[in-house]
């Protein structure tokens, strides 16, 4: 129980859980840091996104081509969603949040329909063979790779926030939406491709995430919750919350399954309702 | 007592003198245990939608509150315990589980209210699936008998229809009292109303707790009714389904958690038999209504009479309790 191979193991699964919810938060925390929304379809996105990439891996045998198209099918979906649905809601909280659900079951029940209620997995030909050896410890190389995909993201991520006009636009758009139109940008479309992007990193999250655990009916929902406890946990609007969030989310939750099976939902979601009571903006959040 | 007060009325007596004869009508006992299962959803729905109508306070996560109170009846049964000692452990489960709720939350409202109740719903729902030697785990548990001869589908009915009238009366009963109107005062300004010398989170947990206590009723309602309950039935589709129920009838109306029960568990139950992608039916019923009817069923149909009529849609006498476009969250830039 605590040899410290079991241990490292448990880090690393930990760590590797970790990059995958920080795909998924980063994106959900970006949307709601500008547009105040909370995605509900978030889940969905990233459930499209794994069956795309599943597919086309399938038919390729790569893994970066089966990414793109997922990013890009999923990308375009969620414009389609933000200019068509969620416009005409600008502004509202509810009506947003339940627009989303709304779509979440639809696209959930359409993938379930083209694709099928089986479990998939990405074939192994995409993903990366073998595994890390030091002395006992075997680890699989992908999920070292997820984790590297993870940090790669974040990282740019945080120079398009901090360094790029772009960047400065959305933490502008974060600050005060009115100052910001008034000097002739156009917010709207600013929050149109902040939502096509968050969207983007479910459907990359979706994608390299069904090769560490399979993509079916249902996981939407599951993912989406591991979400938003992160962003919750590190709060919403921050990148580096999301970052801490995912990191601390993905150990507990290892270490959960490992040691007390029984309350590995329970685990996660104390936390969560500690930080909602004690620091209601999350660790990294800013008061309102 | 104005001529839209009788309309009303007429409806309301009417609509009550149909669910009361249908027994009468010779339907198959599946069309009764289907009204039944309406009327319960419609009795879970109409705590949510007194919270939401009145309180400003959309909660996803009613559906686990009732499934704790079914768990309490279960766990009682399976025990060997009389019907009466179910129903007040069950009482006890709810209050309990009610007030926790209640405490954890009345101090965020809008969306962090909504995502303390979804988060505390993952807590009950994951207390179903791990704990098994108290909840059956996976498998739920099975074989909880009804008391009495109220397994007879048509007194069942009868039963469910009573507590239907009941529990909705008593909410509107207490959403006309001052004490509603204190509720609707948090939800349209909290910081207006702490001004006021009103004590906010007092009044929110108060609100969750008659909330609540309706939910657990229609828990205890459900098992009965299908002598089975699992961790699906705490989960957050259960929830969400609620919520769709109430936008869909119309929040904070009186008889719109009936016309969404009805509606969704029609779809459920009936569509589904014709149409396999009966979830995409739903989802897209629900963005329309978001999108043309944000009053609902029950508070678009009277303007759109008004609207055919001639008359303005917005000449609704004063003292509406609806909030104006049927979503009860005020403004964020009026937050404090």
């Amino acid at each position: 129980m605590f040899e410290p191979v079991f241990l490292a193991q448990q880090v690393l699964n930990g760590l590797s859980f970790g990059a995958l919810l920080f795909l998924l938060a980063s994106g959900l925390t970006l949307v709601f840091g500008l547009m105040k929304i909370v995605n509900m379809a978030h889940g969905a996105f990233y459930l499209l996104g794994g069956y795309i990439g599943v597919v086309i891996a399938g038919l390729t045998g790569n893994l970066l081509l089966a990414v793109i198209t997922a990013v890009i099918v999923v990308a375009a979906t969620a414009f389609i969603v933000e200019v068509v649905l969620l416009r005409f809601v600008r502004g509202q909280e509810l009506p947003e949040v339940l627009l989303t659900i709304g779509v979440s079951f639809v696209i959930a029940d359409l993938c379930l329909a083209v694709f099928g209620g089986d479990p998939q997995n990405l074939p192994t030909t995409a993903t990366i063979p073998g595994a890390l050896m030091i002395g006992d410890l075997v680890y699989p190389w992908y999920r070292i790779f997820v984790i590297g995909v993870a940090v790669a993201i974040g990282l740019g991520l945080a120079f398009v926030q901090t360094r790029t006009r772009i960047g400065a636009v959305v933490r502008a758009g974060v600050d005060d939406r009115e100052i910001i139109s008034a000097m002739g940008v156009n917010i709207a479309w600013v929050f149109t491709g902040m939502f096509v992007v968050g969207a983007g990193l479910a459907a990359l999250g979706g994608t390299i995430g069904s090769g560490m655990q399979s993509i079916l009916p249902g996981v939407q929902n599951e993912v989406l919750l591991y979400a938003l406890v992160v962003i919750i946990i590190g709060g919403l609007g921050s990148v580096t919350g999301a970052a801490v969030g995912s990191v601390l989310i993905g150990l507990i939750d290892a270490f959960a399954k490992a040691w007390i099976p029984e309350l590995a939902y329970f685990t996660i979601f104390l936390p969560m309702a500690l930080v909602l009571v004690l620091r209601p903006t999350g660790l990294f959040g800013r008061t309102a | 007592m104005n001529r839209r007060m009788l309309v009303n009325l007429a409806l309301l007596g009417l609509l009550l003198v149909v669910l009361l004869a249908l027994p009468y009508f010779g339907v198959s006992n599946f069309v009764l245990g289907l009204a039944s299962t309406i009327l319960i959803a419609a009795v879970l729905a109409s705590s949510v939608n007194f919270l939401g109508g009145d309180g400003g306070m959309v909660s996803l996560g009613h559906g686990a509150i009732a499934a704790a109170s079914a768990y309490a009846v279960g766990w009682a049964s399976r025990q060997g315990l009389d019907s009466m000692t179910q129903v007040l452990l069950a009482l006890v489960v709810t209050l309990v589980v009610s007030f926790l709720y209640g405490l954890l939350s009345m101090r965020t409202s809008g969306i962090y209210f909504l995502m303390v109740t979804l988060a505390l719903g993952m807590l009950i729902y994951g207390l179903a699936f791990r704990l098994s030697s108290v909840t059956g785990g996976e498998n739920g548990i099975s074989g909880i008998a009804a008391p009495g001869n109220l397994h007879e589908e048509w007194i069942y009915y009868y039963v469910v229809l009573g507590i239907f009238v009941i529990t909705t009366g008593a909410l509107w009963v207490v959403s006309s009292s001052p004490f509603g109107a204190s509720l609707r005062g948090l939800r349209d300004s909290e910081s207006r109303m702490r001004s006021l010398g009103y004590s906010v989170a007092q009044y929110k947990l108060s609100a969750f707790m008659i909330s609540g206590t309706v939910a657990g009723i229609a828990g205890v309602l459900a098992v009965w009714h299908t002598n089975f309950v699992s961790p699906s039935s705490a989960g957050v589709e259960r929830s969400v389904l609620l919520v769709v129920m109430v936008i869909l009838g119309g929040i904070g109306t009186l008889l719109g958690p009936l016309i969404g029960a009805a509606v969704v568990v029609l779809v459920e139950n009936v569509l589904s038999s014709y149409v396999d992608r009966w979830p995409t039916a739903l989802g897209l019923i629900f963005i329309l209504v978001i999108l043309f009817a944000r009053a609902g069923v029950a508070g678009s149909v009277p303007k759109v009479l008004a609207k055919l009529r001639g008359r303005s849609p917005s000449a609704t006498p004063p003292g509406d309790r609806s909030s104006p476009e049927g979503t009860a969250v005020p403004d964020r830039n009026h937050n404090p």
